[in-house]
């Protein structure tokens, strides 16, 4: 157990730093540098001294290494764009994305995986109708889900069209901000948990039409188990390794964020400050945006592994073995 | 539980939801109170306004982005500023001021009992260090390059507290003009970085909002990265209305950063937001007149853009490394056959749907100080262009709808735009089947931004179609873009040998930055704009009509053709305080 954790530890190391090295190497050799961001009439001076201060003026190889070396203090550099450390707009923008995640992780688990085990054990016109809803809701690009659920709440006054906070919560206490987060909350959280719940249904009914035809689901059916116990002390439980192992790649995927969902909904997460670093060729904003987008997807494969060690038992008994 | 009976409680639940947003949307205004409103501007309340980007720093001296405007107009002073909607200088924080017989010297008078933001007094030792600071070599002041008149800086000294010498280093035509980007920043808090040679990275944006002072309107109260940003209302503020309140009108400004355009507009239908920083775009303009008749937004006609969209192609000789076709491109007859090819009312009515009107040159009817309609103009007639094409040897002779010279190559162009923008891209659409017409053939390649500029800076293009922006109407804001050895003399970096009418626009330039009267200025740039016109070094279609939206509840709100568009006046809005959002 203990080994396999090392393991997994070792291997999210090396995706952290394959993921942000890559990054800064490939924004550095993108054509075009943050200089453009001057504009035309930038003095040539100006624009040396801004790739000096950037270390564009130095090679590839050698402005990775420098960072790597700072990187390992936690020093992840300055973003051009905001003239701050990266460290602090990313530890930000990473709470915020994080909150964002959670919130359309939740959504989409409790509509998604209730929904499958319906339409994976039954027919008929319900299981019909959420398949469905399921392949329109994975069909629709998050581009469109997005501007759809704003116009929506603007056109209705529902909820707030954007942002994470209103004006009025800049005064109010943390109760009030907290409240007024949680009003912000379901636009992009359903415009992130959408399709992510349609994917979650589509595996837990494929999942669960494959576990009800097991024999020791017919076995159980033969000893007189009926109804919900069946289906859920039984099949489902049997059903969840396939789900298991996507569930954690999901929280990754979430975590690292969505530019489009936060770009549009105007959330002030991890997905939008990486877009913004990637227009301006904020070299050592996508570097740092690219690392933490890689910590999550490593946090997620070790809930992946960890769910399916505890669904599992032939994982455990593997390990054990 | 009955499948059937399920089915249906979630069909009525659709139903009933339907309905609710159907009403929800239709029937706003009836259930809307009667309200009465005045239109006596009256003191208080906020406004919440937008933008795309947030700031950079907060040291006008130093951030050249976008929103650094935005931040100065808000937060600081100047002597004399531009006014957006005349574009004539008007007093500021120097409320008179006497010229020298040689135009040479201004004495500025400075506005009695002014102060900063923190209580401290303004005096003309802020405006001596303000200039100090432009011209230190540390501080890499891109302001520094305006403020200069034939290459020598202007000279600043102080007769007393309430006078400042401003010395032109030679005649300059401009004048006055030049001083509108001469933001005042304070001794008092900025003269240790610039001892210390810190003064580029002071005021940066982790600065907190306390120690950013200033003299316009609003202070700064909070910054949130890519959230938002809250000005308070300067209690501190010089101007006072003409009934004597005390400006601002408004207790607050929020500044929302958003993004996306779209989700921009749908917050101001949505009354979320009051303003924005730009014109409405073609395709918005008609959900926006739909609002207005709700009474949610009112849509001004600004006027016609004093900007254009630009077509050019790159004349550097070394960027086409010998390639045979740079003989017919650098001939002005090959330009002129584009000209004539395109048909710019229909030109004006695809790309801008109809809100525009056809230009000839670089100075829009927008720009109503230095537009000169006696400009050549080139009217659609594709025989003259095909006749032109001829004479310079560019004929079909394979039938493939595509002219080639003798030695077979085609006038096959790749054209670079910006990506994501709708009317480029629909531009480089007409222009590309209007040019069809006459045999000549562009191939798109829309790029992102920065990909963009960085072609376009290193000449490694063969055409570009884009729009550049500019932050006052006089020739001399552009002085780089028209000399032909300027920084933003875009259509040939680094020109060394330029051709006799290119020489001849740079004497002319040269006289009218040095010549005083501003007749003989309007005269001498006319002759520019002839020369320019014949020789199309640059092609022009169409510049748009200019709408603005904003909600109905904000007044005082006058459009600028320039940008900021509304916020330029900011200490003069104000918000129906009887009215409902």
């Amino acid at each position: 157990m203990g080994r396999f954790f090392v393991r997994r530890l070792a291997f999210a190391l090396l995706l952290v730093v394959a993921v942000s090295s890559s990054a800064l190497l490939l924004t550095r050799l993108a054509p075009g540098d943050m200089t453009s961001e001057l504009g035309l009439r930038a003095r040539p001076e100006e624009v040396a001294r801004t790739r000096a201060r950037f270390d564009l003026d130095r090679s590839p190889a050698a402005q990775l290494g420098g960072w790597a070396l700072r990187a390992a203090r936690f020093d992840f550099g300055e973003s051009f764009l905001y003239s701050r450390p990266v460290g602090g707009l990313i530890r930000r923008a990473a709470g915020n994305t994080a909150v964002l995640a959670l919130a359309a992780l939740a959504i989409a688990t409790l509509a998604g995986i209730p929904l499958g085990i319906i339409t994976g054990s039954r027919r008929g016109a319900l299981a019909g109708a959420i398949r469905t809803a399921s392949l329109v809701c994975l069909s629709i690009p998050p581009l469109l889900t997005s501007l759809l659920l704003l116009f929506i709440a603007s056109r209705t006054g529902w909820l707030p069209t954007g942002g994470m906070t209103s004006v009025d919560a800049v005064d109010a206490g943390w109760l009030a901000w907290m409240l007024d987060v949680a009003r912000h909350l379901p636009l992009p959280a359903l415009a992130l948990a959408l399709p992510l719940a349609a994917t979650f249904e589509r595996l837990q009914a494929q999942a669960m039409t494959e576990t009800i035809h097991q024999p020791f689901v017919v076995a159980a059916l033969a000893r007189g188990v009926r109804g919900r116990q069946l289906l859920i002390d039984h099949a489902w439980r049997a059903s969840l390794r396939s789900m298991c192992a996507i569930y954690g790649l999901a929280i990754g995927a979430l975590l690292s964020g969505s530019f489009v969902v936060e770009y549009v909904t105007a959330w002030p997460g991890l997905g939008r400050l990486m877009y913004e670093a990637l227009r301006a060729r904020d070299v050592y904003l996508v570097a740092g945006c690219a690392a933490m987008g890689g910590v999550f997807l490593a946090f997620g494969s070790v809930v992946s592994d960890l769910l399916l060690f505890a669904a599992d038992p032939r994982v455990r008994e593997g390990q054990t073995a | 539980m009955n499948v059937r009976l399920f089915g249906v409680l979630i069909t009525a639940g659709i139903l009933a939801a339907g309905f609710v947003f159907w009403r929800s949307t239709t029937t706003p205004d009836d259930a809307a109170p009667a309200i009465t409103v005045s239109d006596v501007p009256s003191r208080g309340g906020q406004i919440v306004t937008s933008g795309r980007a947030g700031p950079r720093t907060f040291n006008r001296l130093i951030g050249q982005e976008q929103f650094s405007q935005v931040l100065s107009m808000l937060t600081q002073g100047r002597l004399v500023r531009v006014n957006y909607q005349t574009f004539e200088v008007e007093p500021w924080l120097a409320e008179k001021w006497d010229v020298s017989a040689d135009g040479l010297t201004y004495t500025f008078h400075l506005r009695p009992g002014v102060t900063w933001s923190d209580g401290v007094p303004f005096t003309s030792e802020d405006v001596l260090f303000s200039v100090q600071a432009i011209f230190d070599a540390k501080s890499e002041s891109f302001i520094a390059d305006t403020l200069k008149v034939e290459g020598k800086p202007i000279a600043a000294s102080a007769r007393d507290a309430a006078t400042v010498v401003i010395t032109f280093p030679e005649p300059s035509g401009p004048g006055l003009r030049l001083l509108d980007s001469l933001w005042i920043v304070p001794k008092h808090k900025l003269e240790g970085a610039l001892k210390a040679g810190t003064f580029a990275r002071a005021w940066g944006t982790d600065t907190p909002p306390s120690d950013i002072v200033g003299m316009g309107p609003f202070v700064l109260r909070e910054y949130v990265p890519n959230q938002r940003l809250i000005f308070d209302r300067n209690p501190r503020y010089w101007r006072k209305a003409a009934d004597g309140t005390s400006l601002p009108y408004l207790d607050r400004i929020v500044y929302e950063i958003i993004p996306d355009q779209d989700a921009e507009l749908l917050r101001l239908q949505s009354g979320d937001l009051d303003l924005t920083q730009s014109e409405l775009r073609p395709d918005d303009y008609v959900p926006a007149r739909r609002a207005e008749d709700k009474g949610t937004l009112k849509v001004a006609e600004v006027g016609l853009s004093p900007q254009a969209d630009s077509f050019w192609f790159n004349l550097k000789p070394e960027a086409w490394k010998g390639d045979p076709r740079f003989a017919f491109v650098r001939r002005p007859e090959f330009r002129q056959a584009i000209s004539y090819a395109v048909d710019r009312e229909k030109f004006a009515e695809n790309v801008f749907l109809g809100a525009a009107v056809p230009i000839w040159g670089p100075i829009t009817p927008g720009n109503t100080l230095w537009f000169w309609p006696d400009v050549p103009r080139y009217f659609h007639d594709v025989n003259k262009a095909k006749a032109l094409l001829k004479g310079l040897g560019l004929e079909d002779r394979n039938g493939d709808g595509v002219v080639e010279d003798a030695q077979g190559h085609e006038a096959r162009f790749t054209v670079i735009t910006q990506r994501g923008i709708g009317w480029f891209e629909r531009g480089l659409a007409e222009l590309r089947t209007q040019l069809a017409q006459v045999g000549i053939a562009l191939e798109a390649a829309p790029l992102e931004n920065a990909t963009m500029n960085q072609r376009m800076v290193k000449s490694d293009y063969e055409a570009m179609y884009t729009r550049f922006g500019s932050t006052d109407v006089d020739p001399a804001s552009q002085l780089d873009m028209w000399l032909s050895n300027g920084d933003a003399h875009f259509w040939h970096f680094g020109d060394t040998s330029p051709e006799p009418w290119e020489a001849r626009i740079d004497a002319l330039m040269k006289e009218q930055m040095a010549t005083l009267d501003q007749g003989r200025r309007k005269a001498i740039f006319n002759d520019v704009q002839r020369i320019f016109a014949e020789n199309l070094p640059v092609i022009y279609f169409a510049t748009p009509r200019m709408y603005y939206a904003y909600n109905a509840r904000v007044q005082g709100v006058k459009p600028s053709v320039l940008r900021p568009v509304a916020l330029w006046n900011a200490d003069m809005l104000s918000v129906r305080q009887s009215g409902t959002r």
